[in-house]
């Protein structure tokens, strides 16, 4: 009991130290830093409720961030709505769109379901590059221009400095943990592990399968549309590579891999390692690093080829983390975490 | 009539390369039952190595495939026995994603040694074709390569159907544990159907190379091409996946043709999913329950 | 009173018939035995009677009602339930949350979920196990966790798929005893098993299958002095 009152104690404490970060911190980079934590983590979270608690392994996540991206900017690009509003048109349209692909993908089972779901997420990235009129194409979409947000005749932020978007992307994150949260402690929890740990048995239980799968992608779905239009909004630009592509679907998925899938805290753990590791390295961070301590020299070949090329390698540094947890934990470092932890707890008794 | 033959005849010759990668990625998963996501990624590989060894040995890519090919057969090799084979009983996904993060590794690798930039191989031949009459005419290097995979995949029916180790390589396919029962050697299989699959799918690389952009993220589309190859033609079905790569590559010099360029590859996924809907076992595959 | 009736059920696949014809009636409050050499088809019966396979031809009723073409999952909530000759524990849930999900057919409410669960685990006598791993348990409990999870969806008809099979005598003596006490709290059985002596205990009625097809059916007395049944059992003489 006194542990989790600690345990209550400690997060309110962290929500706290969140919520009052801005007011400290200035540096547009902290903040930036911060957001994209945020954005990694609801978009993990959001994979985490399908493919972490019902099993059900999309590589096509990109297909509801990008339309979710997409509606949001093309409605504000084209016809002036704003954002907010915006992004009820991004869900409203990605729950068509789960609900055409659940009702294609889940008749498949394992990697058929797999291969079907990338092979979703690939026509929705040819139709962004096809249907010109609409989404302008490869080029995409650039709409920077956010108008203030008012209630009434007050302005409560006209979207100027990062913190607006501290704010949103920390919401998010609360609403993914939240909703996570209600998902393992609801019997839609139990149906959906039941599905993932063996879906004859739970079906011969009464569970009806294609109904808590759709469910289970749906609100999936929906919570990555809204770090989707997030994105498109803050970033100000989407196009289809970026927003639709295999890339990006990959990347999500990966967030609850290397964090470990199934748990709540899998994708923030994930984000806490991949997030650092690859702005240290898109933003030169390691190779200035390596030259300060006298490793490599700066104007050598060596440092060099390291400043031109290290900013590219953090997708490689993803495929190496991949490699590396699924040989080593394939429980993500969550279930690294938890084993040891009763390795510990079997020595002391 | 000129435009459909025309349509239908590279259609058939590109479906010969397709043919080619969808075998290798059948091979794969009939001898291991692993789907292997980083096939594309080896395809580009062999794309690479085909253009490093024109550009600094200037030998032909159609004659460098001599090299290529055991040298890409070495490659598959070695990445079963120290990755694949370590993830033979985990789950699917789980197998899955290791083949992605080795295929993210080998194009992030390559784009680190040569960058992003489109590399263009240009031969003498390149953009050379030849008249058939009647207003089609055939382009040159595509015929080459065409014979070349022709060639390449009659020697490879003839190892699998006459030899011990191809009939080795079926028998693993067909059933691994009364395989090794029956005393065959089952991980040498894996290894030798991997090398064999990446040989595959690394020539077709090279034959490609010099109608084909070069750059490090070419292989995803190669990837998920070859994935409809084998499902289309059953999964684990050798003459599903030749059958298959050409329907592929007739399905989408029809559509670029009568419907447009920009959504050929719609077409393709449209099917794609089509057949894992209402054929899952693929047009040559047993159904399986 | 017939609680299931199964009616000429015949199962084809491709050309082979895995069921022909079969028939009979399980009354409410009885054990069923179903036996038969390998590849009877008794499984395959389990499988049409469940939803698993839609039945070829014939008919499954249930408390008056047609059940052919219903899932696996409104099979379950019309109130019979079905365990796996290979078990299949959730195995990375732990012992409750596993007949959780089973009692979760019945209810909304988590807490009042792990009331019951609770109470099917104290029927099994497994307790002492609520919050292990069930991908961690032995065999003979997985068995018992199956039955547990079965109960918990609160049914009135039981199917057991040779819950014996892979046990030692005294995990056998345990189910038999089980399955009795299940019997007493009123509750239908139909059950699959190979261990003869075991049948002949528990069963008030028993339906031989033997290549798919009914061979007989009759009290267990009635069925173990059949010359029929004993030559499908010892084989013919040329085989």
């Amino acid at each position: 009991m006194n542990n989790s009152i600690l345990k209550s104690a400690l997060i309110a404490l962290l929500l706290a130290g969140l919520l009052i970060v801005p007011r400290f911190v200035e540096s547009p980079y902290a903040l930036h830093m911060m957001i994209l934590l945020f954005m990694s983590v609801a978009q993990g979270q959001s994979w985490n409720i399908l493919g972490g608690y019902a099993g059900q392994h999309s590589v096509g996540h990109a297909a509801y961030f990008g339309v979710g991206a997409y509606t949001t900017m093309m409605l504000m690009h084209s016809k002036g709505v704003v954002p907010w509003v915006g992004v009820w048109a991004g869900v409203a349209a990605v729950i068509v769109v789960a609900l055409i692909i659940g009702s294609i993908c889940f008749r498949l089972r394992g990697p058929y379901f797999v291969l079907a779901s990338i092979a979703v997420a690939e026509i929705m990235r040819l139709s962004a590059i096809n249907l010109t009129p609409l989404t302008n194409g490869a080029e995409g979409i650039l709409a920077t221009e956010i108008p203030a947000f008012k209630i009434g005749a007050t302005v409560i932020t006209d979207f100027v400095t990062k913190v607006p978007f501290y704010y949103i992307g920390l919401f998010l994150v609360l609403l993914t943990l939240g909703v996570t949260y209600w998902v393992q402690h609801s019997k839609l929890g139990y149906f959906f592990q039941a599905i993932r740990e063996d879906q004859d048995a739970a079906h011969s239980l009464g569970i009806n399968i294609a109904l808590y799968k759709n469910i289970g992608l749906v609100i999936s779905a929906v919570l990555t549309s809204l770090a989707g239009s997030f994105y498109g909004i803050y970033v100000g630009f989407v196009d289809p590579p970026t927003v639709l592509g295999l890339d990006v679907s990959v990347q999500i998925m990966l967030i609850c891999i290397i964090g470990g899938m199934g748990t709540i805290w899998g994708p923030v753990l994930g984000s806490l390692i991949l997030v650092p590791l690859s702005e240290a390295l898109r933003s030169n961070m390691i190779t200035d690093l390596l030259v300060k301590i006298g490793m490599v020299n700066a104007d050598s070949k060596i440092g060099l080829f390291l400043k031109e090329n290290l900013s590219h390698a953090h997708v490689l540094l993803y495929g190496i983390l991949v490699v590396l947890v699924i040989l080593f934990m394939p429980d993500g470092l969550m279930g690294f975490v938890k084993k040891l932890a009763l390795r510990r707890k079997r020595e002391a008794v | 009539m000129a435009v459909f033959l025309q349509s239908l005849i590279s259609g058939i010759l590109i479906g010969g390369v397709y043919a080619l990668i969808g075998i290798g990625l059948t091979l794969i998963f009939g001898v291991m039952r692993v789907i292997n996501f980083a096939h594309g990624d080896i395809l580009m590989v062999g794309m690479y190595l085909t253009y490093m060894i024109f550009t600094l040995l200037g030998i032909d890519p159609f004659v460098s495939v001599l090299i290529t090919f055991p040298l890409m057969f070495l490659f598959g090799g070695a990445l079963q026995k120290v990755f694949i084979n370590r993830v033979l009983d985990a789950l699917a996904q789980n197998q899955i994603l290791l083949t992605i993060g080795l295929g993210l590794i080998m194009s992030n690798t390559v784009m680190l040694i040569f960058t992003s930039d489109y590399k263009i191989l240009t031969t003498s031949y390149s953009s050379a074709t030849i008249k058939v009459g009647g207003g089609v005419s055939v382009s040159t290097p595509l015929l080459i390569s065409f014979l070349i995979t022709a060639a390449i995949t009659a020697a490879l029916y003839w190892f699998l159907l006459k030899t011990d180790t191809g009939q080795a390589i079926r028998a693993t396919a067909q059933d691994r544990d009364a395989a090794q029962l029956m005393g065959i050697n089952v991980k040498r299989m894996s290894i030798i159907a991997f090398g064999l699959g990446s040989a595959l799918a690394g020539t077709a690389g090279a034959l490609i190379s010099p109608t084909y952009y070069i750059f490090p993220q070419v292989g995803s589309v190669f990837t998920l091409k070859a994935f409809v190859i084998t499902v289309l033609g059953g999964m684990g079905s050798v003459v599903g996946a030749t059958l298959g790569g050409v329907l592929i590559g007739i399905t989408e010099s029809m559509s670029a043709v009568y419907i447009s360029s920009g959504w050929k590859d719609v077409v393709v996924f449209v099917l794609f999913l089509l057949v894992l809907l209402f054929k899952p076992s693929g047009l040559m595959g047993k159904s399986r329950t | 009173m017939a609680i299931l009736e199964i009616k000429n059920v015949s199962k084809f696949f491709g050309g082979l018939a895995a069921n022909s014809d079969v028939s009979f009636d399980v009354h409410e409050g009885m054990i069923m035995g179903l036996i038969g050499p390998n590849g009877a088809g008794k499984t395959t019966l389990f499988n049409c009677i469940t939803g698993y396979y839609p039945p070829s031809k014939g008919e499954v009723i249930f408390n008056g009602r047609k059940m052919n073409g219903l899932d696996p999952d409104k099979v379950c909530m019309l109130g019979m339930v079905r365990t796996w000759q290979k078990v299949r524990p959730l195995a990375k849930l732990s012992v409750v949350d596993n007949v959780m999900v089973g009692a979760l057919a019945r209810t909304g409410s988590l807490k009042v979920a792990r009331e019951m669960a609770m109470e099917q685990l104290k029927v099994v006598r497994m307790e002492h196990r609520t919050n292990f791993l069930a991908g961690g348990l032995p065999i003979g409990e997985r068995k018992k966790l199956e039955v547990a999870r079965a109960l918990a969806t609160q049914p009135k008809i039981l199917l057991l798929d040779e819950v014996m099979g892979g046990l030692n005598p005294a995990e056998s003596e345990e189910i038999i005893q089980l399955i009795l006490d299940i019997k007493q709290r009123g509750l239908t059985q139909m059950v699959i098993e190979h261990d003869m002596k075991a049948i002949m205990r528990i069963s008030d009625r028993i339906v031989v299958l033997t290549s798919g097809e009914k061979l007989t059916e009759g009290s267990p007395q009635e069925v173990v002095s059949n010359p029929d049944v004993i030559s499908a059992y010892l084989g013919e003489p040329h085989a």
